[in-house]
């Protein structure tokens, strides 16, 4: 019996292994679904344009220095498309949450339902580093942005966690002037 | 086969210090209150913020921020201890769109003994602010902050070892909003 409790005590303890599913891929579908929409991804521009580092030096008001993980990011953008979200909104946070497993976790969720604007943000472990998804749905625009933080990068952008999204989003969507 | 003897007489104690974490555990998160059953406002309100971050988060951002750095320092030191920041704000259009049993759902997990409201504390914001603090023994292990205008209703909750001061020093940051929380001066009798 006391075997069979401590058993089962250190089950419940033990971490949950971390299921190695595509969650970026599945929540870019789901939106997909649950709007009828369609995504355009855009590899070369996110490996090329990631800059964060820019948010980082913002707050650190220091000079700008990279700090996305290099081939880390993932982007799928949905522009000039119908996004109705009227009197949806808890289902559609309903289906985010339902899309991700368990190992991300929800870190923000922001809802704006006079400009129709949503904003979700999940964490995940990566190892030492950190993976970050942003999902942010407009009237007629959507991004999904997923990219890896050092713990540190991390740190700085929890500090402000509303602005953590709409950062790390404009980031991954604007090349560099250089 | 006395080695499995042996290890089969340690295998209740085992047990008993894995009860023994997990009560300090459910000690720990015993100043975290229900904010999920607000919920049903977001369909109502203009804007909704909803933040989440748990003692692996904090861990994180004190584990990661410099102590030698002196703005990472100042922010090493406020979140040291915490177990989370959790953050639930609602704005709404029109006055009348939560209703006082929406706040009786916050303001009833906050009567309980281990619940003291702090009766010297004022804010710069209109309406109320009722600030509340869980003492276990004489240790602060959490504390909760209900602020209620006439479109806007706010719960802030932290959980760890946090005092007023610690909390006007989070104002602004991780997600906690500007609450102008003052403390009155104390009267003599």
């Amino acid at each position: 019996m006391a075997a069979a409790l401590a058993l089962s005590l250190v089950f419940a303890f033990v971490p949950r292994v971390h299921a190695n599913t595509d969650d970026f891929g599945s929540v870019v579908k789901m939106i997909e679904q649950f709007y009828h929409v369609k995504h355009q991804g855009i590899p070369l521009l996110a490996r090329a344009g990631m800059k964060t580092a820019t948010t980082i030096a913002r707050i650190k008001g220091g000079t700008a220095k990279r700090i996305a993980e290099a081939g880390s990011i993932k982007l799928a953008i949905f522009e000039d498309q119908e996004f109705n979200s009227t009197g949806r909104f808890g289902k559609f946070r309903s289906a985010v949450n339902a899309a991700l497993d368990e190992t991300w976790m929800p870190f923000v969720q922001t809802l704006s339902a006079k400009d129709e604007v949503q904003t979700y943000i999940f964490l995940r472990n990566a190892g030492e580093k950190f993976d970050v998804l942003v999902i942010t749905i407009e009237r007629r625009e959507a991004t999904v942005v997923q990219v890896t933080l050092s713990p540190k990068n991390l740190a700085l952008l929890m500090q402000d966690p509303n602005g953590m999204g709409r950062a790390v989003t404009e980031d991954a969507t604007t090349t560099d002037p250089e | 086969m006395k080695s499995l003897s042996k290890r089969k007489s340690r295998l209740p104690l085992v047990a008993l210090l894995l009860i023994f974490a997990a009560t300090l555990t459910a000690k720990a998160q015993g100043a975290r209150i229900q904010l999920s059953n607000l919920d049903h406002l977001a369909a109502r309100a203009s804007e909704t913020v909803d933040v989440n971050i748990d003692e692996r988060l904090v861990q994180i951002a004190w584990r990661a921020l410099s102590s030698n750095d002196v703005d990472e320092a100042k922010v090493k030191k406020i979140v040291s201890g915490l177990k989370g920041i959790y953050v639930k704000s609602f704005e709404f259009e029109n006055p009348g769109e939560f209703t006082p049993a929406d706040v009786e759902l916050v303001r009833s997990q906050l009567r309980g003994p281990a619940w003291s409201r702090l009766v010297n504390v004022t804010s710069k914001k209109d309406g109320s602010v009722e600030v509340y603090m869980m003492l276990v023994g004489d240790q602060i292990s959490g504390l909760a902050v209900l602020s209620v205008e006439d479109k806007e209703l706010t719960v802030v909750n932290i959980i760890g070892p946090v005092d007023l001061e610690k909390l006007s020093k989070l104002e602004g940051q991780f997600g906690v909003p500007e609450l102008g929380i003052e403390s009155k001066p104390k009267t003599k009798n």
